[in-house]
């Protein structure tokens, strides 16, 4: 016999989502300035407490975490992302945040198993 | 019934990570060049560009028909001093899944396109 999942569990749930990058970035970041020194550490931090948390979620997904940051400048800037899956299982969940020194942006793409 | 043997596994990992990998990379850059390559920085086309890139590269990959699911991913980013740094995580399957990363650069811009491919 099938294992029987719930809608709950075969959609991309992009709130929940949502509110773990937030947590994640005021928990990594918070009201630092960017320092070339520590970007490193703190992109890699990012991505993988995102992971971490988004694993315990414990639906049957795999994860894609993406962390971007950019020191403010005054360059410009551009991403875009494209995307070939299942659109009634798979979603993506993008996160822009700025500081008075910094842009930073997490996406997170999700795929059903 | 179909015969499986482990060994396939192995083989389809290997083909995956040598021979798709370069020529996903060489696919890569040619999208890139075809798009950017012997242009400047141009905020009104920045847009243009971007799309354009993600769309063709994707095109080819499926065009490959392998059975994925793709993410394509590009950022261009002018050459002004500033500081940039990407970091990407991945909760998949390793032996089946995987993911590729080009750095392109011209005099007014850097280009980081990045593909996942994870296995349907």
């Amino acid at each position: 016999m099938d294992d029987y999942l719930t809608d709950e569990q075969t959609v991309f749930d992009v709130e929940d989502v949502n509110k773990i990058i937030k947590d994640t970035l005021e928990t990594v970041i918070g009201e630092n300035s960017y320092k070339h020194s520590r970007v490193n550490q703190w992109s890699t931090n990012v991505v993988e407490q995102c992971l971490l948390r988004l694993s315990k979620l414990g639906k049957p997904y795999k994860y894609i975490v993406n962390c971007f940051i950019m020191q403010k400048n005054g360059a410009g800037q551009q991403t875009a992302t494209s995307c070939f899956w299942d659109n009634s299982s798979d979603g993506s969940c993008m996160v822009k945040w700025e500081k008075d020194s910094m842009y930073v942006q997490v996406s997170v793409f999700g795929l059903a198993i | 019934m179909e015969e499986y043997s482990s060994g396939d596994d192995v083989n389809l990992f290997f083909y995956i990570n040598t021979v798709i990998k370069s020529s996903i990379v060489s696919l890569l850059k040619f999208c890139i060049e075809g798009v950017i390559g012997g242009t400047d920085y141009n905020q009104n086309k920045i847009n243009q560009w971007t799309a354009s890139i993600v769309e063709h590269s994707l095109t080819h990959l499926v065009k490959l028909g392998r059975p994925f699911k793709y993410i394509v991913n590009c950022s261009v980013m002018q050459k002004s001093g500033a500081g940039l740094h990407t970091a990407n995580s991945c909760y998949w399957d390793t032996t089946t899944d995987g993911s590729c990363t080009v750095r392109w650069e011209n005099r007014t811009m850097y280009c980081v396109v990045s593909v996942f491919a994870v296995a349907m």
